[in-house]
């Protein structure tokens, strides 16, 4: 009896996790598509309605998603790995706090005023750079203000795109 | 024959200028600069410079664009062989050799080489896609919607076939990315589809915001997650010409692999992805000595580089003639035409004569700068892959940001991107290889369109497509679409695939 043939005398159970998660994920979103999609009137072959395509493509995206997960039953693959939350976390969130500071905005009773690049750009540099495992604060901190006053240089007087500055301070 | 001279000639007026030239160096050297940090690879380089070329006119951004294509193409090799990080697939095969030679202080001839081969490939490309073009644009009159879809159809089956990894997954995420490409209002009734009521989503996704966020901002998150023992060689580059001796062991090896990566890159489908590792393949056989591949044979970098170069410059034919990308980063190329407003298809070469002969000729222009600038330049590439990352990741994400911000003047675009960023990360650790959705989000879009167009006029029969009387041209690209799925799956070829992608 050959190797493979022992393993699938084992009977089944999950033999790849990432696979096995990533049909369930593919069929997850396949579920979300095609429910969003309801309301939508899927029309006939003669005349396709604006359902048509999003509920083909997620019935595909599932039915694909439920073969992943199967073929995971069946053979080795990798393993699930563990996720980086600080990463996320500094990275991505340095991003919206770009996002959040560059023009301003409300929300509810939290208002932001428009800090423009002056300070979104040192912002987002420094906040994400914590999610560095080897970080070094003295040196991120200069990194920060450099790099923000390069990219103010290239982008708002190099390339003259149309970015707010520091509107609290300069007025544009 | 005279007609394509003159087309060039008016290319060459074109790309010529003060301006252009300025332009084209300007994305070379950029290019090449982000291109060789390593764990960056052309797409993501593309996707971070993207937002440099909103300023300019359509035909400098372009030629900017291209410009920034071969320097983020060339950069990666440089990588490859000084690191052994290859940037993306195509730069896999160099990492063989190319690394073998810088650590026998070759690393200046195994550069200059790879730099020589790619300057050939790519004169040889840029008269292909010339000599090509007007007919191939010709030929793309006589599609109809009809045969534009199975068009598409193939090219996706192609890049299911021929991306890395698992088959399934790749199908996935061609599947994902058609199915991200029907979010956004309707073409024919105005409903909005999947928007979840935001209003920024009844334009449909931002393809910038896809792009920088599973490009850009998910690979920071992983490469933070590990972070990549840098090999950098320590010994000296050496001299950059390469010797008489080498010329003449290069020389077939350049030939064939032009020969070889231009043909694939031509393909609808990832072809181009191919070129360097049938071409590392072929010379391996050829050789008289095939056990000094992976020792640092000469012609293991000369052969996959030019078949890289040429593949990656043909792959603009099906862009510039039929409007389809080929791959992940001709899909990028098209969401940045669309930025400046140009529609990819057979009417730019009749519309705009001059920004499509210009950017033709740019790309000669290009590869040239690059043999010229970035050579002598190898030094300071040296010092820059010695930035830590902890300092390389947050530019990366600023520069990501700022771009996002500026295509719409929205700060919603970046929280989306950051979201985007988180969906992409959990791809990759899911084991998903995100490059194939982005062609098939690009691609979903037009699909639809021309799926719609061809049922109208067929009124509403799918026969049309395989109808073998009235258009034998779309049966003929469904059946070969199905062959390639078919021969793809056949257990034999299907374990010769993964030896190729894994090896």
């Amino acid at each position: 009896m050959s190797l493979n043939q022992i393993e699938r005398a084992q009977g089944l159970r999950i033999r790849s996790t990432q696979d096995f998660a990533g049909g369930l994920f593919m069929i997850l979103l396949a579920i979300g598509a095609y429910v969003f999609s309801w309301e939508l009137p899927a029309g006939t072959l003669r005349q396709l309605g604006p359902g048509m395509l999003p509920k083909a493509f997620a019935a595909i995206c599932g039915l694909l998603g439920l073969m992943l997960s199967l073929s995971a039953l069946r053979y080795h693959g990798e393993k699930l790995a563990g996720w980086s939350w600080r990463g996320i976390f500094f990275a991505l969130g340095g991003a919206c706090l770009f996002g959040l500071t560059i023009r301003g905005f409300e929300f509810g009773p939290i208002r932001v005023p428009a800090l423009g690049l002056m300070v979104a750009g040192p912002l987002l540099i420094f906040f994400s750079g914590l999610a560095a495992d080897d970080r070094k604060l003295p040196e991120l901190l200069i990194f920060a203000v450099a790099m923000s006053a390069a990219c103010i240089l290239l982008f708002k007087y190099a390339l003259s795109l149309p970015i707010p500055l520091a509107p609290w301070l300069l007025g544009i | 024959m005279m007609e394509t001279i003159s087309h060039l000639s008016l290319g060459f007026g074109v790309a010529l200028t003060l301006k252009n030239i300025a332009l084209c160096f300007a994305g070379c050297l950029v290019g090449t600069l982000i291109g060789v940090l390593p764990g960056v690879g052309p797409i993501a380089t593309i996707s971070i410079l993207l937002p440099i070329t909103f300023g300019l006119d359509p035909t400098g951004a372009l030629i900017m664009l291209a410009g920034i294509y071969y320097g983020a193409q060339y950069g990666g090799s440089t990588t490859a062989i000084l690191v052994n990080i290859p940037g993306e697939a195509t730069s896999v095969v160099t990492t063989l050799d190319g690394h073998q030679m810088a650590k026998q202080g070759r690393a200046g001839i195994a550069l200059g080489i790879a730099a020589i081969g790619s300057f050939f490939a790519g004169c040889v490309a840029t008269l292909i896609i010339a000599a090509l073009g007007a007919p191939l644009t010709k030929m793309a009159l006589l599609f109809g919607p009809a045969e534009y879809f199975s068009l598409m159809v193939m090219g996706l089956c192609f890049a299911v076939v021929l991306a890395r990894g698992s088959i399934l997954k790749a199908f996935c995420m061609i599947m994902l990315g058609l199915l991200f490409s029907t979010v956004g209002t309707d073409l024919e009734t105005g409903q909005e589809r999947l928007t979840f009521g935001v209003a920024s989503l009844s334009d449909g996704i931002d393809f910038s915001v896809l792009a920088m966020g599973v490009f850009g901002f998910a690979e920071v998150l992983r490469n933070l997650e590990n972070p990549e023992a840098r090999d950098v060689v320590k010994a000296k580059i050496g001299r950059l010409l390469p010797g008489w001796e080498d010329i003449k062991q290069a020389a077939a090896p350049v030939l064939r692999g032009t020969f070889v990566g231009g043909i694939l890159g031509i393909l609808p489908g990832n072809g181009a992805v191919l070129g360097p590792f049938a071409s590392y393949t072929m010379e391996k056989k050829i050789a008289r000595d095939p056990s000094r591949f992976g020792k640092g044979a000469i012609e293991g970098v000369a052969g996959p580089e030019s078949a890289n170069n040429a593949g990656a410059q043909t792959a603009f034919i099906p862009l510039l003639t039929l409007g389809i990308p080929p791959n992940a980063v001709m899909a990028l190329m098209v969401g940045a035409m669309t930025i400046h407003g140009i529609i990819p298809g057979p009417q730019v070469m009749t519309r705009n004569p001059e920004l499509f002969w210009g950017m033709v000729a740019s790309m000669w222009i290009g590869n040239l700068m690059l043999l010229v600038i970035n050579l002598p330049l190898v030094g300071m590439w040296v010092k820059l892959l010695q930035v830590p990352y902890r300092l390389m990741f947050p530019a990366i994400l600023i520069f990501c940001c700022i771009g996002i911000y500026s295509v719409n003047n929205q700060p919603l675009d970046v929280a989306f991107t950051a979201l985007f960023g988180l969906f992409g990360y959990l791809l990759i650790k899911l084991g998903f290889e995100p490059a194939p959705m982005l062609l098939g989000f690009v691609l979903g879009k037009l699909m639809e369109e021309k799926l719609r167009q061809a049922l109208i006029i067929s009124r509403g029969s799918f026969y049309t497509f395989i109808d073998y009387q009235e258009r034998p041209i779309s049966l003929a690209l469904l059946i070969v679409a199905v062959l390639v799925l078919a021969i793809a799956l056949l257990p034999a070829i299907s374990k010769k695939r993964e030896e190729v992608f894994t090896e």
